[in-house]
């Protein structure tokens, strides 16, 4: 673990404050009641400073909710939440930055001027966070921008120099809700870099999303809930091996010796859209054990003669779990 | 603390950057030289105007010229007085008709007094020529020469063709295309349209009235002295007019029926002066000035520059928190101050800027009245030097605040629980129509300072501030100041205390705004 302060005299009492300090955040059985709604019900997890941690959930599943009950923006009805070592969030929000999912700036501002106007209001005084504003403007390709006012910026645009102003005060733990949603793909990828760039710098990033890809690529751990409750919390492993993995097979005539072998566990047939193209072959999923290896199956389809033409093997995607996990659920929400 | 002044300075420096903020400081002093260069503009610009004579019966037409020329005397008696108040040595405010020792005051005052006794003074007396002698020593050495006012009402030739003997109505018709303005006149080379046309048929005696018997003539519309013109604004010449005609026949009937004129004239100049005192004054000085009267009516502009000054910032605040909320922008400050920090700092900030609003307006008056003396800017400097000698713009700045913490602790209330400008309206109504209320009741109050209504209302405290300062020069009763003080105080306590409950859990709500019982139970919610 690193720690953030770098003063030698300091040293022994911060590191010693550091290493109680294993969670920069912990849930304890936290629930959140609007009237009859449950928005929150009885979510514990603690996030390990200096992880990249991805907070999922379909819309609606309580992560906004989550995010401004640890933010103490709102209280939550029962349990009890610890931040930074602090048991509120005002006691040591100087020391965090924060993304709300609706976007906003003020529209009449310059742009390096809101960014340095959070900053002084996390405790920077005004020169710092005026050099940091254009320093960041800079390092994210927006340097051309600083002196524009933000209503003359595209929604993107606007967005990127939200989260710089979220983050411009080196804040040791970030919360971004919903960062990437309304970002083209080459401006996702600065964010990446951006959220990578302050883990690297020992900083706690905890980010919402319902695009699986980013917290594939990003996350040290993450937790799903849905409809207010946790339903997984762990790493990125820990996900993929919620699913069995599968290989997919396609050819002619009969499986069933292939069945037969230790490693595999069951076997679906999908049945193409269009039956006339299949030109008689099959087409098989099958799903296999955690340690069994493919290489095996292949070798098993050789020896047993069947005609492939086709032959893949596929990791579940964090897509995957996410649907199987929530899927049926968050399916019938939204048709709802 | 640092945090309410970043915010306080962030809403200081954006509503001073809007376009709103400088119409609101630049409006006002632009009406005001507005209207001053636009009247005296109006005075200059005013054109010559050209006028035909026909006297048939021969025996007015002198009164009528007369009537023209008295109109030019009383015009460059006017000029004269204007001139002189504004040229002469050291003027003093104070000064009252009582006190008047010179005979320069003397004469203003003739003036002010009755205008028609004044002018005859300056007719008899000689005039322009006469004046200037006797005011040169008041006068001021650097002061300009005095330049008369040229003649408005020139005698036009009649145009060729039109016989002035012939009959009334036939006349007319043919003048007709030049009253309407569709022919011009043309007088000295120059193109002019004709004002007016005076007809005085020859019978016109005939149509004299006096008083127990009824006119005779059945014709009423053209009865007596024709006056023809189209312009029916300008009444100077008709009454100039009608007044000098009506002298004459007055004066012809006393010779005809034996009164000396010359006593007459005499009697009708007698008068008696009343002067008007206030008992509250130290003996000797108890005669009411013009200073004195301005001091009464100075709170009622204070009240209306109050209540300008309260909307701007009171409207300010709404659509700034309600900017903040619709943009979600609040999440953010939230994140970093507390939702008492961030009242409290727009309150501050956005209460500075009204305060700026109003220097500035004080400022350009006074940069007005230093760089423009002329008459009307004479009696505002008066006013203004009554204005800062007198213990009303303490009164000021203290209800003005006040007033201000109330208000704005309400609307910022209203802002928080809406998530748009229309949503706010129907919010806002009950309140703008309290804050009607004491601009209604203005001018009554000033004249019943200490009566019943006024004194009610002071006690209501959402009124206070308003009708206190309404009531400030008026002396009120002690209890009434300090009891008022007391309960206005409390109420923006109270109000401020409220408002952030309710502020704290309005902000964050999003949907539509809620009822009446939702608001009573944000009141009773613990934080």
């Amino acid at each position: 673990m690193r720690c953030p302060f770098s003063s030698p005299c300091l040293l022994g009492l911060i590191e010693k404050e550091c290493a109680v300090q294993e969670h920069v955040l912990e849930l304890n059985r936290v629930s959140k009641h609007y009237g009859k709604f449950t928005a929150v019900d009885d979510i514990s997890f603690a996030i390990p400073t200096g992880s990249i941690y991805g907070f999922l959930g379909p819309n609606g599943a309580g992560k906004t909710t989550t995010i401004r009950m640890i933010l103490d923006i709102l209280k939550p009805d029962t349990g009890s939440i610890s931040i930074l070592g602090e048991s509120c969030a005002l006691n040591v929000r100087h020391r965090i930055g924060y993304l709300p999912e609706e976007k906003g700036l003020y529209k009449k501002m310059r742009v390096w001027a809101i960014i340095s106007y959070f900053a002084t209001l996390k405790g920077m005084d005004k020169k710092t966070a005026k050099a940091r504003a254009f320093e960041l403007l800079e390092r994210y390709g927006l340097k051309d921008y600083a002196e524009a006012k933000v209503e003359s910026l595209s929604k993107g645009m606007g967005q990127k120099v939200q989260v710089l102003s979220a983050v411009a005060h080196r804040p040791e733990l970030v919360i971004l809700d919903e960062p990437f949603s309304g970002l083209d793909p080459v401006n996702q990828e600065v964010l990446e870099q951006l959220i990578q760039d302050m883990a690297k710098d020992g900083q706690t990033v905890i980010f919402s999303t319902h695009i699986m890809q980013h917290a594939e690529r990003l996350c040290d751990r993450m937790l799903l809930i849905a409809k207010g409750q946790k339903i997984f919390d762990g790493t990125l492993a820990d996900a993929h091996a919620i699913i069995p993995r599968r290989v997919t097979l396609e050819c002619q005539g009969d499986i069933s010796a292939v069945m037969k072998s230790a490693d595999v566990l069951g076997a679906i047939e999908r049945f193409p859209d269009i039956p006339s193209r299949a030109f008689g072959s099959r087409h098989w999923e099958l799903q296999i054990k955690e340690q069994a290896d493919p290489q095996q199956i292949l070798q098993c389809c050789f020896e047993n003669n069947i005609a492939l033409t086709r032959f893949d093997y596929t990791q579940p995607s964090l897509h995957d779990v996410f649907v199987h996990l929530v899927g049926s659920e968050a399916r019938e929400h939204s048709l709802r | 603390m640092r945090m309410m002044r970043l915010i306080a300075m962030r809403e200081y420096a954006e509503n001073v950057k809007t376009k709103g903020f400088w119409a609101g400081i630049l409006l006002f002093p632009l009406i005001l030289v507005g209207v001053f260069f636009f009247q005296t503009m109006l005075a200059e610009s005013t054109p010559t105007r050209h006028y035909l004579l026909i006297d048939q019966s021969g025996q007015y037409g002198e009164a009528v010229d007369a009537a023209i020329r008295q109109e030019q005397q009383r015009r460059i008696l006017q000029a004269f007085v204007d001139y002189v108040l504004e040229n002469r040595l050291a003027a003093n405010p104070e000064q009252t008709p009582a006190r008047a020792n010179s005979q320069i005051d003397q004469f203003i005052d003739d003036v002010g007094v009755d205008e028609v006794a004044g002018l005859d003074q300056w007719l008899e007396s000689g005039g322009l020529d006469f004046a200037l002698t006797m005011a040169t020593p008041y006068l001021r050495e650097d002061a300009p020469a005095f330049v008369s006012p040229r003649e408005q009402f020139v005698l036009a030739p009649l145009p060729e063709g039109v016989n002035p003997d012939g009959d009334p109505e036939q006349i007319i018709e043919q003048l007709r295309p030049w009253l309407t303005g569709e022919r011009a006149l043309t007088v000295d080379g120059q193109s002019s349209n004709l004002f007016a046309l005076i007809l005085i048929p020859a019978q016109v005696n005939g149509a004299i009235v006096r008083p127990g018997a009824a006119a005779l003539s059945a014709n009423t519309t053209n009865n007596g002295i024709q006056y023809w013109a189209s312009n029916l604004t300008d009444t100077r010449l008709p009454n100039a007019i009608e007044r000098s005609i009506n002298n004459t026949i007055r004066s012809n009937e006393f010779v005809s029926r034996g009164v000396d004129v010359q006593v007459v004239r005499n009697v009708q100049r007698t008068r008696m002066p009343l002067s008007r005192l206030d008992p509250r004054k130290a003996e000797g000085q108890e005669a009411v000035s013009v200073a004195d009267t301005f001091r009464q009516w100075a709170p009622v502009g204070f009240v209306y520059l109050m209540f300008i000054s309260l909307m701007q910032s009171v409207q300010y605040l709404l659509s700034n928190t309600i900017e903040e909320k619709s943009n979600r922008i609040i999440e953010v400050l939230l994140a970093s101050v507390t939702p008492l920090e961030l009242m409290m700092g727009k309150l501050f900030g956005i209460g500075l800027s009204g305060i700026t609003t109003i220097l500035a307006w004080l400022l350009s008056f006074f940069l007005f009245i230093a760089l423009y003396p002329g008459t009307e800017t004479e009696l505002i400097s008066q006013f203004f030097n009554v204005l800062l000698s007198s213990d009303l713009i303490p009164y000021f700045i203290f209800y003005f605040l006040a007033g201000y913490a109330l208000y704005a602790g309400i609307f910022l209330a209203i802002g928080s629980l809406c998530n748009t400008l229309k949503e706010a309206q129907s919010l806002m109504m009950p309140m703008m129509m309290i804050l009607i209320v004491p601009l209604v009741t203005m001018t009554f109050i000033a004249q019943d300072p200490n009566g019943p209504v006024a004194r009610i209302m002071s006690w209501i405290p959402l009124f206070t501030p308003f009708t206190m300062m309404n009531r400030a020069a008026a002396e009120p009763p002690m209890i009434d100041v300090i009891g008022t003080t007391i309960v206005l105080l409390l109420t923006i306590a109270l109000v401020l205390w409220l408002s952030g409950k309710i502020f704290r859990q309005g902000v964050l709500r999003t949907g539509q705004p809620p009822r009446i019982v939702e608001v009573l139970r944000m009141l009773g919610h613990k934080h």
